[in-house]
């Protein structure tokens, strides 16, 4: 996986590599980007219903249950590590608590997204070699 | 109808055993199609749906013989339960299977599982190795 990735993705992203083969060759970047395309419109959903400063923390806490979901799924462990954070701010009602982890949850997200993109990257460069490499 | 090789042999696509029709209904694009894959990948032919209705709809078609639901309990806007419970309430509880991806492991949960007549459960993120033998188990212990 590289060392600049470690911390950042667990084990469940070597599950979705494991998943990837000949026939589903970029298997791996197809459900990054899904993940990002979704995950997008959640942060985008969190920005606006925290600006609107009416804390419905039920719904907050709906939308960053999703996010989580799919954070699980990709295996982004520092983001979903934030967005366990988020949830038990919600929990207790703590508008500020939720509002400085999201800022948290954004950050991570943008790191991880931009380490995706050299990751995929540099897979391309590599070329199919390296997946025969890498598959099993 | 389940003839296959003993459960315990690992090899992915050997076994008849697994070579079946099943929908998995997971609500956000990205755990349906890392679930949808998973399946294929050990050998099942997969329908990949996102609302309970589509998910009955599928099941209601009698030229697809679908053998199993895999079924994510958690889902915003849709209660996996209730789908489970339609289900059965629709068509009985020897079919299809219901194995259902579930956060939580709590007996509460477990508990409401064994009410709603779900055969298995795996804890997500799902592995590949525990849904193969989720899914042999319950497809074994069905088929006794």
């Amino acid at each position: 996986m590289g060392k600049c990735m470690q911390g950042y993705l667990d084990e469940q992203f070597m599950e979705l590599e494991e998943l990837q083969d000949d026939v589903n060759p970029n298997f791996v970047e197809e459900v990054a980007t899904l993940y990002f395309k979704d995950s997008a419109r959640l942060i985008n959903s969190i920005d606006q219903a925290l600006e609107r400063g009416s804390f419905d923390f039920n719904r907050l806490d709906n939308y960053m249950h999703q996010f989580k979901g799919s954070s699980t799924s990709i295996g982004a462990s520092k983001v979903k590590t934030e967005c366990t954070m988020f949830r038990e701010y919600c929990r207790m009602g703590n508008a500020e608590g939720c509002l400085r982890t999201f800022q948290q949850v954004k950050k991570e997200h943008a790191t991880l997204r931009k380490k995706l993109e050299h990751y995929f990257q540099l897979a391309r460069q590599a070329g199919p070699k390296e997946t025969a490499r890498r598959s099993k | 109808m389940l003839a296959g090789k003993a459960p315990g042999l690992q090899h992915p696509n050997s076994n008849s055993i697994l070579r079946g029709l099943i929908i998995t209904l997971a609500y956000d694009d990205v755990n349906r199609t890392v679930t949808k894959r998973l399946l294929e990948k050990i050998g099942c032919e997969v329908t990949a749906v996102s609302s309970g209705f589509e998910c009955l709809s599928a099941l209601s078609n009698v030229e697809m013989p679908y053998r199993v639901v895999i079924l994510d309990l958690q889902m915003p806007e849709m209660d996996g339960f209730e789908v489970a419970m339609k289900i059965r309430k629709f068509y009985g509880y020897h079919w299809p299977l219901i194995i259902a991806l579930t956060a939580s492991t709590e007996d509460h949960v477990r508990e409401r599982c064994l009410q709603m007549g779900v055969n298995g459960m795996i804890q997500k993120p799902v592995l590949l190795h525990v849904m193969d033998s989720e899914l042999r188990r319950a497809l074994q212990s069905a088929s006794e």
